[in-house]
C-alpha cells in the first residue's frame, strides 16, 4: 500500500521538522525557522495526499469508506489535525516557538502508531457506520480534540512560565508520598473487589483538587507547579506504559488471535500480576514525578528568552477553545443526528455521549468564567487542562476503559 | 398587607436574582459535570444478574437506592437539568435589555479626552485642505465598509461608525439554541415514544410495543380525562401503542462483505428489510426497503432497522428464480418449496426437488466442489441449496444454487436456476420512535452551530474619525475600540490609519 510509505514519510518529515523547531529555539536563527515551517508544511502536505490516497485505496479494495473509522486512522487523523490547526496558529500569531512542542508530539503520536503493531489494515465498516455523517461527525469531532491539544499545550507553557517559586522540596515529597498512599490503596481496593468504589473516590479527590486550583490557584503558585509536574508526567508515563505493553504483549504472543488491546492494557507494569513489577512501575513514576518538577524550572529558565508575552499565551490559549468549542459542538450535533437516523434516539447518555458532553461542560466553565468573570491567567490555563484530560478520556479513556458502541474499542 | 406584599417582592427579587448569577451556572455545570461521570463509570441499566457478579449486594443496594442504575433519568438528575435551564432562561432575560440597549444606543461624537481614553487611537497630519482631508477619509472607510454619520463643529468635523452591534446577540443565540433543545426533549418525552416491534417475513402488525410511553397520555388517563390508546396485555406483557395502520415485513436479508476470491466472509455489511404499509381495510399504502441509517416514516412514526433474529423453530421456504437462457433480462418465474420437497414447474416441464440446505456453502473456485458449513444460530452467510431436476421422475442433472456464487452453477438444458431467497425463517428487529420534538432539537442544534461562532468571531466595533485643522493642515484623529478580537482589529484599524495619511 503506498499510503503506508507515505505515512512513514510523513512520520520521518514530522521528526525533521521537530529537530529543526527545536534548534531554532536553541540557535534563534531565522533560516532554521524558516526551513523547519518548510519541512513541517511538507510533512503535512504529503500525510494530506496519504490520507487521499488511502481513502482511495479503500475503494480499490471495494469498501469503499473515509480513512477515519478505526484506531489506527483515527490517530493518524488526530495527528493531521493537530499539524492542520498548528500550521494556522503559525501562521496567524507569525511566530514559531510552539512548534518545539507540538511537532515533538506529532511525530510521537505517529512513530507510537508504527512501533505499536496497530493494525493498518483497511477493514469493512459494520452497518451503522455506513453514513455520510461518519465523515462530517469525525472531522469537526477531531479538529475541535487538535484545538483542544494546542490549547492544552500553551496552557502548560503558561503553567511553567508562570511559576516563579517551584515552593520547598516537601511540597513535592508530599504529592509523591500521596500518590503512593494511593496506588498502595487502589492495588489493596482492586484486591478487595472495590475498583468502583475506588476509582469514584480518586475521582472526588482528584476534583476537589482542582477546584482548588482553580479557586485559589492565583495565591498557590507551588500547588500549580506540582498540578503541572502531574499532568507532564501523566503524559509521559502513559505513553511508555503502553510502548512497554505493546513491546511485552506482542512478541511474547499474549494476545491471542482477534483479542483486543484493551484487555491486557498495563499488563506489563502497573497491572502486572507480579507485585514486584508493580512497584518499580510505581516507583518510576515517583522518580519521573520527582524529575519533572526538580528540572522544570531550569526548563524555564531556558523558555523564558523565546516565549511570547503572558497575555499571548493566554490570549492564544482562549483563541483555540474558541475554535475548538463550536467544533466540538458540531461533532457532539453531528453525531446526534447521526444516533437519530441510525437508531431513532439522539441521545442516549452513552459513555462516548456522556463524556463528550462532560468536555462540553468543562470548556463552558472556561468561556464563562473568562467572558463574563474576567478570569485569565492561571485558573483558565488549569481549567484548560482539566479540559484536555477530558477530551483524551473521551477520545480514548472511553474505548479503552469503558463499554459503548463507538467502533474503535478493540485496537 | 402590604408587609407581605414586600416579602414577596423580595422574596422573588432574590430568586431572580439567585437564578440569573453565572456563579450558579458554572456551579450546575461543575455538578453536572461530576455527577455524569459515575452513570459511565458504572453500567446503565443492565440485568440485577449482571450487577451482583460486579459489586456485592451491600453494594448493589446503596447504588439501587441512589439510583445509580438508572442515574440519568432519576429525580434528583433531572432536576438538576430543570435547574439549568431555569438559570440559562433568567440569566438570559437578565442581560437582555443592557445587551439591547448596547446594540442600539446611538453613537456620539467626543471630544478630546474621550478619545484618549479608547484602546486604540492614532494622529496623522497631512497636507491640505480640511475638505480634502474628509473626502480622502470617507473614501477610505467606504472602501472598509464603515456606514458614518458625520457631525459638523467649530472648524472640526467628526465621523462616527459601528459595525457588527448584532454581534453581541450571539450569546443569546446560544443560550435560546439549547432552550430549544431542552424543549424538544421534553416534547418528546411528553408526546413522543420509544418502542420495538419484531416482525417475522410475512408477519404484519397494527401494534408496536412501548419501552417508554409518552408521558402526556399517562397523565391524561390518570386524571380521567381521555383513555390512554395505550392498550394493556392482559398477560402483563409490554404495553402496546396502536399504530392506525398496518406494517408489514415482506422480506429481510443480510449482506455480508465477500473477499477478494468472491466468497462471502461472515461480516456484515448491510441489514435491510422490506415493509408495507396498509390501511386498516388491508389496501396497501407504500413499501421501502429500510436499511441501518435509511428508517421508514409514515405519520410521524418511524421504524428502523435495529436487529434480526430466527423465529422459534421457524423453517423456511426456498425461493428459487428461474429464467430462460435466451432471455435473461425477464423477470423469471419464481417458486417456493420446503427443504426435501419436489415440485412440478408446468413452464419448463420439469421437476425441481430441494434435497439440501445450509445456511453457509462455499464453492471452491478450483474444483468447484461444493462445502456446506454450520454457522452460529443458524445465520445465513452464503445459504446454499442442492437441487435435483428430474424429467417425470427421471433424474436429469444435479446443481448447487447459492446467494453468491464465485463461478456459474453448470445448467445443462435452456433454462438457468438461480437462488431466490430462504424466506419466514428470520424476523426483522425493528426500533420505532415516535418523536414530535425532534425539529425542535434540531433547529436548536442548527442555532447551536451558529450562536457560538457569532458570540466568539463576530465583534462590535466602534470608531471615531476626528479632522482638524491646524495651520493650513488637517490633523485627523482615529480612534476605536471593539469588544472582540483586538488583535486582528487592531491590524484593521493600523490599515484604515496608514490609508488616510497616505
Amino acid at each position: 500500500m503506498e499510503s503506508s510509505l507515505l505515512f512513514n514519510f510523513a512520520t520521518l518529515a514530522y521528526l525533521a521538522a521537530m529537530v529543526l523547531y527545536i534548534s531554532f529555539l536553541a540557535f534563534k536563527k531565522d533560516s532554521i525557522g524558516k526551513s523547519a515551517s518548510v519541512v513541517t508544511y511538507l510533512g503535512f502536505g504529503v500525510q494530506t495526499v496519504a490520507l487521499f490516497l488511502r481513502w482511495w485505496e479503500s475503494y480499490q479494495m471495494d469498501i469503499g469508506r473515509v480513512p477515519l473509522s478505526n484506531l489506527y486512522e483515527s490517530l493518524v487523523f488526530f495527528t493531521w489535525s493537530t499539524v492542520l490547526i498548528y500550521i494556522i496558529v503559525e501562521l496567524k500569531y507569525r511566530t514559531r516557538v510552539f512548534g518545539a512542542f507540538v511537532m515533538p508530539v506529532a511525530f510521537l503520536a505517529l512513530a507510537f502508531i508504527n512501533v505499536s503493531g496497530i493494525s493498518t489494515d483497511i477493514t469493512p465498516l459494520v452497518p451503522a457506520l455506513k453514513s455520510n455523517w461518519l465523515f462530517y461527525h469525525v472531522l469537526v469531532s477531531f479538529l475541535g480534540y487538535a484545538a483542544f491539544g494546542i490549547a492544552f499545550a500553551i496552557s502548560m507553557i503558561f503553567l511553567l512560565m508562570d511559576t516563579e517559586d517551584r515552593g520547598p522540596s516537601t511540597n513535592a515529597f508530599f504529592g509523591m508520598a500521596a500518590l503512593a498512599i494511593l496506588a498502595a490503596l487502589g492495588y489493596f481496593m482492586a484486591g478487595q473487589g472495590m475498583k468502583t468504589a475506588f476509582w469514584l473516590g480518586l475521582g472526588v479527590l482528584i476534583l476537589a483538587w482542582f477546584i482548588f486550583l482553580i479557586v485559589a490557584g492565583a495565591k498557590h503558585k507551588p500547588q500549580v507547579f506540582l498540578f503541572w509536574s502531574f499532568c507532564v508526567t501523566l503524559a509521559v508515563t502513559l505513553l511508555v506504559a503502553m510502548g512497554i505493553d505493546f513491546v511485552y504483549l506482542i512478541p511474547m504472543q499474549h494476545l491471542a488471535e482477534g483479542e483486543s488491546f484493551k484487555k491486557h492494557m498495563f499488563e506489563a507494569t502497573f497491572l502486572s500480576s507480579s507485585l514486584p513489577v508493580v512497584i518499580l512501575s510505581w516507583a518510576a513514576v515517583l522518580g519521573l514525578v520527582f524529575f519533572i518538577w526538580s528540572q522544570g524550572m531550569r526548563l524555564k529558565t531556558f523558555l523564558k528568552q523565546y516565549m511570547p508575552s503572558m497575555d499571548q499565551l493566554d490570549d492564544v490559549t482562549y483563541k483555540m477553545i474558541a475554535v475548538g468549542w463550536p467544533l466540538l459542538t458540531a461533532g457532539i450535533i453531528t453525531g446526534a443526528v447521526w444516533a437519530n437516523s441510525a437508531w431513532g434516539t439522539y441521545w442516549s447518555w452513552d459513555p462516548k455521549e456522556t463524556w463528550s458532553l462532560i468536555t462540553w461542560f468543562v470548556y463552558a466553565i472556561y468561556l464563562h468564567a473568562r467572558y463574563v468573570r474576567g478570569w485569565k491567567g492561571s485558573q483558565m490555563a488549569v481549567i484548560s487542562a482539566v479540559g484536555f484530560l477530558a477530551v483524551i478520556f473521551t477520545y480514548l479513556g472511553v474505548n479503552l476503559v469503558l463499554s459503548g458502541l463507538h467502533s474503535y474499542g478493540g485496537m | 398587607m402590604e408587609n407581605q406584599k414586600g416579602l414577596v417582592e423580595v422574596a422573588s427579587e432574590k430568586i431572580w436574582k439567585f437564578l440569573s448569577s453565572v456563579k450558579l451556572a458554572v456551579i450546575l455545570l461543575i455538578i453536572l459535570a461530576i455527577v455524569s461521570v459515575i452513570g459511565t463509570v458504572i453500567q446503565q441499566n443492565e440485568s440485577p444478574d449482571t450487577y451482583l457478579r460486579e459489586y456485592s449486594q451491600t453494594t448493589v443496594d446503596i447504588l439501587e437506592m441512589l439510583g445509580f442504575f438508572d442515574m440519568y433519568h432519576t429525580w434528583w438528575f433531572v432536576l438538576l437539568l430543570f435547574l439549568l435551564t431555569a438559570n440559562l432562561t433568567v440569566c438570559t432575560l437578565d442581560r437582555f435589555p443592557s445587551t439591547w440597549r448596547v446594540i442600539n444606543a446611538p453613537l456620539k461624537p467626543i471630544e478630546d479626552d474621550g478619545l484618549k481614553a479608547l484602546p486604540f487611537k492614532r494622529e496623522v497630519t497631512v497636507k491640505g485642505a480640511m475638505n480634502a482631508a474628509e473626502e480622502r477619509a470617507a473614501a477610505v472607510l467606504s472602501a472598509h465598509r464603515y456606514r458614518f454619520q458625520k457631525t459638523q463643529g467649530t472648524g472640526t468635523v467628526q465621523l462616527v461608525m459601528q459595525k457588527g452591534a448584532y454581534s453581541r446577540l450571539g450569546y443569546i443565540i446560544t443560550h435560546i439554541s439549547i432552550l430549544l433543545v431542552f424543549i424538544g426533549a421534553l416534547i418528546g418525552a411528553f408526546f413522543g415514544f420509544k418502542a420495538f416491534l419484531n416482525l417475522p417475513e410475512g408477519g404484519a402488525s397494527k401494534f408496536v410495543y412501548l419501552r417508554n410511553e409518552p408521558m402526556w397520555d399517562k397523565i391524561m388517563a390518570s386524571l380521567g380525562v381521555a383513555d390512554s390508546p395505550v392498550v394493556y396485555s392482559p398477560e402483563g406483557g409490554l404495553p402496546a401503542m396502536p399504530l392506525g395502520y398496518f406494517v408489514r415485513c415482506d422480506t429481510f436479508d443480510v449482506d455480508y462483505y465477500i473477499n477478494a476470491s468472491g466468497i462471502p466472509t461472515g461480516m456484515p455489511s448491510e441489514y435491510h428489510s422490506t415493509l408495507s404499509v396498509f390501511d386498516l381495510n388491508g389496501q396497501k399504502i407504500l413499501d421501502k426497503r429500510i436499511r441501518v441509517n435509511d428508517p421508514l416514516t409514515f405519520h410521524g412514526i418511524t421504524f428502523y432497522q435495529s436487529s434480526y433474529g430466527m423465529v422459534p423453530d421457524g423453517r423456511g421456504k426456498i425461493l428459487l428464480n428461474i429464467r430462460r437462457k435466451n432471455n435473461p433480462q425477464a423477470e423469471g418465474e419464481t417458486i417456493s418449496l420446503d427443504p426435501g420437497q419436489a415440485l412440478y414447474v408446468p413452464s419448463i416441464d420439469r421437476t425441481i426437488r430441494a434435497l439440501g440446505f445450509a445456511p453457509y456453502g462455499i464453492r471452491n473456485p478450483a474444483t468447484g466442489q461444493v462445502q456446506f458449513y454450520h454457522t452460529e444460530n443458524q445465520e445465513l452467510i452464503n445459504p446454499t441449496v442442492e437441487i435435483e431436476v428430474l424429467k417425470g421422475t427421471k433424474p436429469l442433472f444435479r446443481a448447487y444454487v447459492m446467494k453468491t456464487d464465485p463461478s456459474e452453477p453448470q445448467m445443462p438444458e435452456d433454462y438457468r436456476i438461480s437462488y431466490g431467497g430462504y424466506w419466514g425463517a428470520r424476523y426483522t428487529g425493528l426500533q420505532v420512535t415516535k418523536d414530535p420534538g425532534v425539529w425542535i432539537v434540531y433547529t436548536g442544534f442548527i442555532l447551536l452551530c451558529i450562536g457560538p461562532l457569532i458570540a466568539f468571531f463576530g465583534s462590535h466595533k466602534k470608531l471615531w474619525v476626528k479632522i482638524q485643522d491646524r495651520k493650513g493642515q488637517a490633523v485627523i484623529t482615529v480612534a476605536a475600540t471593539s469588544n472582540r478580537n483586538r488583535v486582528g482589529f487592531e491590524r484593521e484599524f493600523n490599515r484604515i490609519v496608514d490609508e488616510i495619511a497616505k
